[in-house]
């Protein structure tokens, strides 16, 4: 299955979204202050293992994260540990400013319960039917693994192509795990 | 100036009709909240502020956040008295007010006045205060009127589950002559974290306050008279710099009294001295807590890590009880070594001329492990060693005589 959802990557040329972030909209509800979501998006804090967004008063966190332009997206990272790491994660594409009462107002566009493996880097490969036009994407993380207070994520990364030009110097292979 | 959507609780149950607070609870609370609206109006046009009711037929919301004034102002008229509060229903709906405002971008903050018995227990408020954090809205509690046992605990409980980095804040006022008004006034609830709401309080507090301190820093209202408060501001942070330069050179004299003794062979310029004598009192501490024998190398390690030549000369001054009397040469080499630095050419001679001398060079070599000084090999080496020194010696003779 890996061999064949690599060749389709490869067809789909993928990047890594963290260029199209519109950093000034980005938002994270429940977050902690000292450990807020850069240490999770941003380049070179999400590779260092010590540097995790955590989540404040219970352990659900919103992110939401808005796009420069529109994207399709094809798969995700979270990486975590063990433990603490989240579990269900909903995806939510398009709504802006959503809180923590109306995420069951209507529903997510896909939902992922993160495995042991995915929380090392395996990718989540997403419904790309439903993510064909995203502008914004909202990340609900539900729970984590052990159910205890505090969620912690040691990374987030996305996957997809721009939907407007599909810059061939900008290719860059995904390897998978 | 931060942006900020604020909704404002009243409390107007029957608890307001007191009149410890003049000229009564309830008109003292109006005052309060006008005041209020127009701080946060002024401090940033984009402000929007609301109001509801917790008491009465229920929790009832008069006008939904806005930044006209006047809608504010009116929608106080005409409330009426009666009820008990429901704290806990009021912060609920105002946080879904908020939660529908029209400008996404500003931050949540509610203010409660929270004047009457509080019948809701601590878990519950704990649980609603840690629901307002989650979804980042600030509260500012304004704790008057009644005192019955716990409504302080629950309210203190309450600010500490939603306090997220002292963005919320209590108050308690208690009854007497100040009006709730003034007292709210010198608050973080009313100056807004720290920036200006000072420009609005300074307005107030000039019709209202009966004299005396005005509550700023000069005495001197900075929207009355800009000039003369920046004048006055701009000379006490320069009377308290001046202040503090003179405590660091009060200090620097002290630490250089202190090393007098030691410093004298030092050539070097004043700025140079006062900083060895920072330096080398250091060095003196440490190397006086170690013990000599054992920790010799560790204490020249410092010494030299000070990196100046004032600190090398004390190393000697320190090293010549250990070391000195084993090996004065040694001793010499090293005060040579120093010299080096600062006097060039005079040194070189010198260091010649003790080459020269061959005794001198002798013990060195005894001295040196795996070197025996009668061996024939190291013997030549002396002999052209004094050659090449003699002829130097005649070369700079020569060039002295051509000058």
């Amino acid at each position: 299955m890996s061999a064949a959802e690599s060749a389709a990557a490869i067809q789909r040329n993928l990047v890594d979204l963290l260029d199209f972030i519109d950093w000034s909209g980005v938002e994270c509800l429940n977050q902690s202050s000292s450990h807020s979501l850069s240490n999770a998006l941003k380049q070179g804090y999400r590779e260092d293992e010590g540097l995790n967004l955590e989540s404040d008063a219970d352990e659900q966190l919103l992110i939401y994260i808005p796009f420069t332009q529109v994207i399709k997206l094809h798969s995700i990272v979270i990486k975590g540990s063990e433990e603490d790491g989240p579990k269900t994660v909903k995806l939510f594409t398009n709504k802006e400013h959503m809180g923590f009462s109306n995420v069951s107002d209507f529903p997510p566009s896909d939902t992922a319960v993160l495995s042991p493996d995915n929380l090392k880097g395996k990718p989540v490969v997403l419904k790309y039917v439903k993510f064909q036009n995203v502008r914004s994407l909202t990340i609900f993380i539900e729970d984590n693994q052990s159910c205890s207070e505090i969620t912690k994520v040691q990374k987030i990364a996305l996957y997809g192509s721009t939907v407007e030009t599909t810059d061939m110097k900008g290719l860059k292979k995904i390897e998978e795990h | 100036m931060v942006l900020e959507a604020t909704m404002i609780c009243i409390d107007n149950s029957e608890w307001m009709r007191n009149g410890d607070y003049s000229p009564s609870r309830f008109q003292a609370q109006a005052d309060a909240v006008n005041l209020i609206c127009g701080a946060k109006t002024q401090s940033n046009p984009e402000n929007t502020v609301g109001v509801l009711t917790m008491a009465g037929k229920g929790v009832r919301v008069l006008v939904t956040p806005t930044s006209d004034l006047g809608k504010i102002l009116a929608c106080m008229h005409g409330l009426e008295i009666g009820g008990e509060m429901n704290l806990a229903a009021g912060i609920q709906v105002a946080q879904l007010a908020l939660k529908h405002r029209q400008n996404k971008k500003q931050q949540q903050r509610i203010i409660v006045f929270a004047g009457s018995p509080i019948k809701h227990d601590k878990k519950s408020l704990e649980m609603i205060g840690r629901k307002l954090k989650k979804n980042s809205v600030a509260l500012d509690i304004v704790n008057f009127g009644e005192d019955d046992e716990g409504k302080m605990e629950k309210l203190e409980a309450l600010l500490a589950a939603v306090n997220n980095n002292d963005t919320s804040h209590i108050v308690h006022v208690s009854a007497g002559p100040n009006a709730l008004s003034d007292v709210l006034m010198s608050t973080p609830i009313f100056t807004g974290d720290g920036e200006g709401g000072s420009g609005f309080a300074a307005a107030a507090a000039a019709a209202a306050a009966a004299g005396g301190v005005s509550g700023f820093e000069f005495g001197v209202d900075p929207n009355l008279d800009p000039e003369l408060a920046l004048a006055l501001r701009v000379s006490m942070e320069e009377e308290r710099a001046r202040q503090e330069a003179a405590a660091k050179k009060a200090a620097e004299e002290a630490s250089k009294q202190e090393k007098g003794g030691e410093e004298q062979s030092s050539s070097q310029e004043a700025t140079m001295t006062e900083h060895a004598s920072g330096g080398t009192s250091e060095a003196d501490n440490k190397k006086n807590d170690l013990s000599d024998d054992d920790n010799a190398l560790l204490q020249q390690a410092l010494a030299m890590s000070m990196d100046e030549p004032a600190s090398s000369h004390d190393l000697q001054d320190m090293e010549m009880p250990d070391v000195a009397a084993d090996d004065p040469e040694l001793a010499l080499a090293l005060q040579l070594s120093v010299q080096d630095s600062t006097k060039d050419s005079s040194s070189q001679t010198d260091m010649s001329k003790l080459l020269a001398d061959q005794s001198f060079v002798s013990s060195i070599l005894a001295s040196l492990p795996g070197v025996d000084p009668n061996d024939p090999s190291v013997k030549e080496v002396l002999a052209s060693m004094q050659s090449q020194s003699e002829k130097q010696d005649e070369d700079k003779a020569t060039e002295e005589e051509e000058k």
